[in-house]
């Protein structure tokens, strides 16, 4: 149903960016047919290097006239597929559109392009004691990958996510027309917010060639706090009393003892303390450390009287490292202690994580099956891995299937979601079926109609 | 040789906010209108230099110095194990020749161990002009108290201006010992050093992990001390012709005891982490065949480095998942790392990009590894490995 | 067991810039920390307690402010402490100081062990060990890799060497430098904070030392002067090298041995 590429589109593809920035057959390199966990995987027909909106509109327009199908990409670091040209067609490589144009310090924005990645950002913006809070794990990846999906992390117990800091867009439609969204303005009550539809929509409803960032003023002190508790039912059943002393901890995050331990093998470094079942890690930011240990105090008597055995302050950069480089690999260290894995991305009510670790355990033992979770307790939001070890191919797939099931069902019951902060994209698309009801479901599939009527954009995603 | 002063009746309430204010170290500090210094003094003099005219003076006070021109020579400690001299001792020797030459010292090397007298005429072919050998079986294994006696007799009997000892753990561990003996001075991990007329050494080090470089004398006391790394000074090509003489010493026995004995002496195990490697030879998808990996292994033998990988390589199952390189796996920091068919992800990028020596070997011009490499070699891996194992085998047998 | 740790306290962040002008430090509002490599020798010193029993002891020197890292030191487990503080030790190099920490030593009692950190990162000479040591008149092990025996009355260590390892059997007592990762330091905990909040930390001053000659502290007694401090040269040198494969490893071998990385 969609037109294949041919010599003509190849050819118009040339005039437009350059024979360099065109590849097409053997020289697209296998990566660009998959991301990093989505379980599936093809090929584009041609992948091309944008540099320009004006570019990104070009090719819009005659992939709109000819009906290819056409997906964005950025660092490929996306979880659940979405960046899969699961159709062929036309794939835009936005990684080296990667400038940051503006830092607007009466406004308080960054205006970037698509493909800067996170940590440049970060980098930037925090050498001119400036902040931009989301902080997803993945820092390889690009801020529009980030806005794509509405990409979480650690920090959003204090401070929101990714959409909350998107001030404005410039998007190219899918037929090829750009489009301004928002801006630098602090308000906006003017009509549907399309600019918080985009965030979010998987490069489903258009490109996004510019944002501007909202930032905030740096916090200059960082502490974390390490609570060993003796089981994770006490280190949960804690957070939302946490959460309730309005103390503010910037990130609440949860770890067990197992999957420290296969952080400790695959970084071949110790943690500071691995010898209780499991932890809770927070941290607090401010602008001297006597207000930071002014607002940590609270919670660390809290966690006392909750029956944590201990509370270990973390407040150099040397302690920071031997804990957050633990945080930061536990995925690839999960990932290394394995044959293959796949993750369960559901955001539960904060309430409710405990009922739902508890439950991974259970089913755990009902399936025979490893798995494994760390993750955002302080939002709700849990990444589950289930481990394929030495299960066949057909084993593995039916055991998969069922735990995930279950795990889905749990969530809606405990009126959660199916994805916190990793998208739908193609992974995870039945799953979203099953929790919505059919007009909701419409709706979606409207939404996208009106932006794409011609269904060219990213075919195949989050609600088709 | 001084003391910082604060003429009080000049303090007003403007100056004594700015001269708070300038102080680095914190140490200057408002006591209700009086103005104090506290412990956190360095003097560093900058409220002298560059405060309000005339609120802080330095009194410069008379110290003893030390009749230099008893001091002569320029030492070199020989670095050894088992007789075997460290390489670092011929680069300091080839320094120390340098800096006696210009104020017409002799250059001596100091020797101590067992058995060691025999090897120690070796160092007369590379620009000593005595060697002090002390040589007793007390002496055969590194103990900090029988070496520092040997040291101890042969700075009173000789008299050294500068002695030079390589920054390695034993000249680390034995020239303070030697320092605080004599009340001296001791400059650790000197990168440059010059001498002036007066026999003064000018000695440059880095501090605060290599931020900053200090330039440092140490004007009234003799010896003065400086450590220096290894590959930082240039050895002297060897002189066919040995020069000079073999001067055997001994210690009374009593001086040989220690609190301190050795059980066992054995070979380091082989570094086999990636995190804390000199050397690291980097590999990824550039590399094509499980079976190519012997000839990075054949190089990584070469250049004693360890081997590393991007996560495709890990992945392949070429490599233990401990050796990749990446934001997410280890971060690494070695002297020098060869890339071989690297691209340079920003995920592998940002695990190595602060190496002191980054050489990139990939066939793509385009590559970004090119844009941290300090070297960016364009050429395919599979033609310039093999020659570049060839051309380093003749390096190391020349 | 009585255990002593010398700590430091250093600038949190090695990122310091010279002023061009007046060529001293930027002073910019760093938070200080402790010595990194200290938390090493501390928690050392803890697993030795726990092992043979006793009492460690911390001693730092510094301006009023350092008291700091010696509750912080409490915070980690350790069962005293004392700063040696006084106008009179101001500008004093490493000399100075291991004779200023010796005195003070030697004021606080005797001890069976001393522990200090590999080196700080702020001087970077890892001296001030060795130097404590000769001062004190015991011997010492440098750059300790573990500790492989305690003994009713020595340790068994495994000492590093340029090519080898030592294992060295060395009696009460002594002082040693550990190396870095002997063992991962334990984290300050929030219940030892509020337990040792209201402990006292002894201040030793000039006039608590046996030896009261000036000219042995501070600027006098430092044999060494800084003359100036500028920031290093930097290598930001980048190079492409292009041409047949020969020539290509031969420029590289000859740019490795010039840079005496083979």
């Amino acid at each position: 149903m969609y037109k294949k590429i041919d010599a003509q589109d190849v050819q118009f593809l040339k005039e437009l960016l350059g024979e360099e920035r065109v590849f097409v057959g053997e020289a697209i390199s296998e990566d660009y047919s998959h991301d990093e966990l989505g379980g599936i995987s093809r090929l584009p027909e041609v992948m091309v290097e944008v540099l320009t909106t004006e570019e990104v509109s070009q090719i819009m327009k005659h992939a709109y006239q000819e009906g290819i199908p056409v997906v964005a990409r950025g660092s490929g670091t996306g979880l659940v597929g979405a960046s899969v040209p699961i159709q062929g067609g036309i794939m835009l490589n936005l990684t080296k559109m990667n400038r940051i144009k503006e830092l607007d310090e009466n406004n308080l924005t960054l205006t970037v392009e698509p493909g800067v990645i996170l940590m440049e950002i970060a980098k930037y913006v925090e050498e001119r004691d400036f902040f931009y809070p989301p902080d997803p794990g993945e820092k390889t990846a690009t801020i529009a990958g980030n806005i794509n999906t509405n990409a979480g992390g650690m920090r959003a117990v204090k401070y929101g996510v990714t959409r909350d800091y998107v001030r404005g867009l410039e998007v190219v439609l899918p037929n090829g027309e750009i489009l301004k969204v928002g801006g630098k303005v602090v308000k906006n009550s003017s009509g549907y917010s399309i600019k918080d539809l985009i965030c979010g929509s998987e490069g489903t409803l258009g490109i996004v060639t510019e944002a501007t960032l909202k930032l905030l003023p740096l916090p200059k002190t960082v502490i974390s706090l390490l609570v060993p508790f003796p089981n994770l039912d006490m280190a949960i059943g804690t957070v939302p009393k946490i959460i309730k002393s309005k103390a503010a901890p910037v990130a609440i995050e949860f770890m067990q003892r197992e999957v420290i331990l296969a952080a400790e093998e695959f970084l071949d470094k110790k943690f500071p303390d691995n010898s209780s079942d499991a932890y809770l890690l927070l941290s607090f930011d401010g602008n001297t450390k006597e207000e930071v240990e002014k607002s940590y105090e609270k919670v660390a008597q809290l966690c006392l009287e909750e029956g944590a055995l201990d509370v270990f302050i973390s407040d150099t950069d040397e302690r920071k490292q031997s804990i957050w480089s633990a945080r930061g690999a536990f995925l690839e260290a999960v990932k290394a202690s394995t044959t293959e894995m796949d993750e369960c991305d559901v955001c539960v009510p904060r309430d409710k994580v405990a009922q739902f670790i508890t439950y991974t355990h259970d089913l755990e033992k009902a399936f025979d099956v490893r798995i494994r979770s760390f993750g955002h307790a302080g939002d709700g939001n849990l990444h589950v891995y289930v481990l394929r070890d030495g299960l066949d191919e057909e084993a593995w797939k039916e055991k998969l299937s069922a735990v995930f099931a279950c795990m889905y069902r749990r969530a809606r019951e405990l009126d959660g979601v199916v994805s916190g902060e990793h998208g739908i994209g193609f992974a995870k698309k039945p799953y979203m079926f099953e929790q919505y009801d059919e007009a909701y479901i419409t709706l979606l599939k409207n939404i996208k109609l009106a932006f794409d009527p011609k269904n060219i954009l990213n075919p195949g995603k989050v609600c088709q | 040789m001084g003391k910082l002063i604060v003429h009080d009746h000049r303090v007003t309430k403007e100056n004594l906010k700015e001269l708070v204010a300038l102080c680095p170290f914190n140490a200057l500090e408002d006591h209700g209108g009086k103005l104090e210094i506290n412990a956190g003094c360095k003097l560093c003099k900058i409220c002298v230099k560059k405060g309000p005219q005339g609120v802080m003076e330095f009194v410069e006070e008379e110290r003893a110095t030390v009749d230099k021109s008893q001091w002569k020579g320029i030492c070199v400690y020989v670095d050894h194990v088992d007789g075997e001299i460290h390489p670092v001792t011929m680069e300091l020797l080839g320094k120390a020749r340098e800096l006696a030459d210009q104020v017409n010292f002799p250059v001596h090397a100091l020797f101590i161990g067992s058995q060691v007298t025999d090897s120690a005429a070796e160092l007369l072919h590379y620009g000593a002009d005595k060697v002090y050998c002390y040589d007793d079986p007390a002496l055969k294994d590194f103990r900090i108290e029988p070496y520092a006696a040997a040291f101890e007799d042969y700075i009173r009997k000789v008299q050294p201006s500068s002695i030079l000892v390589g920054a390695t753990t034993v000249g680390r561990s034995l020239a303070p010992r030697m320092a605080a003996r004599f009340r001296t001075g001791l400059t650790a991990d000197c990168t440059v050093l010059e001498i002036k007329e007066n026999t003064d050494l000018v000695q440059i080090r880095p501090a605060f992990g290599g931020n900053i470089m200090a330039q440092i004398k140490t004007p009234h006391t003799r010896p003065q001390l400086a450590t220096v790394r290894y590959k930082v000074m240039n050895a002297l090509p060897r002189k066919a012709e040995a020069s000079g003489e073999v001067i055997v010493c001994t210690v009374p026995q009593e001086k040989m005891v220690s609190r301190i004995k050795v059980l066992e002496v054995r070979p380091k195990e082989k570094e086999t982490s990636i995190s804390d490697a000199e050397t690291i030879i980097a590999v990824g998808r550039g590399v094509k065949g499980e079976k190519d990996m012997a000839m990075v292994e054949e190089l990584a033998d070469l250049l004693g480095a360890q081997i590393a990988g991007t996560r495709p390589l890990v992945e392949s199952g070429w490599l233990d998942t401990r050796r990749q390189i990446g934001l997410s796996g280890r971060t690494v920091k070695p002297k020098l790392i060869i890339t071989l068919g690297i691209s340079g992800s920003v995920q592998f990028a940002a695990g190595m990009k602060s190496s002191d020596y980054i050489f990139a070997v990939n066939c793509d011009e385009k590559a970004s590894i090119f844009d941290i490499a300090h070297y960016g070699i364009v050429g395919d891996l599979y033609e310039v490995l093999p020659e570049l194992i060839r051309r380093i085998k003749m390096e190391k047998e020349a | 067991m009585n255990i002593l740790v010398c700590i430091k306290q250093v600038p949190g962040s090695n990122k310091v810039d010279v002023d061009a002008k007046t060529g001293v430090l930027k002073r910019d509002g760093v938070e200080s920390k402790m010595n990194p490599y200290d938390l090493f020798a501390l928690e050392t010193a803890f697993r030795i307690r726990e092992n043979r029993g006793g009492k460690v002891t911390v001693l730092t020197m510094g301006p009023p402010q350092a008291e700091a890292v010696i509750r912080e030191a409490f915070m980690m487990g350790a069962d005293d402490g004392a700063l040696i503080s006084d106008r009179k030790f101001g500008g004093a190099d490493v000399l100075a100081t291991s004779y200023t920490i010796s005195q003070a030593i030697r004021k606080l009692g005797s001890f069976d062990l001393i522990l200090c950190g590999k080196q700080t990162t702020d001087g970077d000479t890892a001296q001030v060990g060795p130097e404590v040591a000769e001062y004190l008149d015991i011997p010492h092990v440098a750059n300790v890799l573990r500790i492989v025996e305690l003994k009713e009355d020595a340790l068994i260590l495994d000492m590093d060497m340029p090519h080898t390892v030592e294992m060295v059997e060395v009696l009460y007592p002594c002082l040693l430098t550990v190396e870095k990762d002997i063992f991962m330091p334990r984290l300050p905990s929030y219940r030892r904070k509020l337990e040792t909040s209201a402990w006292p930390v002894k201040t030793l001053t000039f006039a608590d030392f046996e030896d009261q000659d000036v000219m042995k502290y501070g600027l006098n007694g430092s044999p060494t002067q800084v003359e100036r401090i500028f920031p290093p040269a930097v290598n930001a040198q980048r190079e492409m090298l292009r041409g047949e494969a020969e020539e290509l490893a031969a420029e590289v071998s000859t740019k490795l041995v010039h840079l005496k990385l083979i």
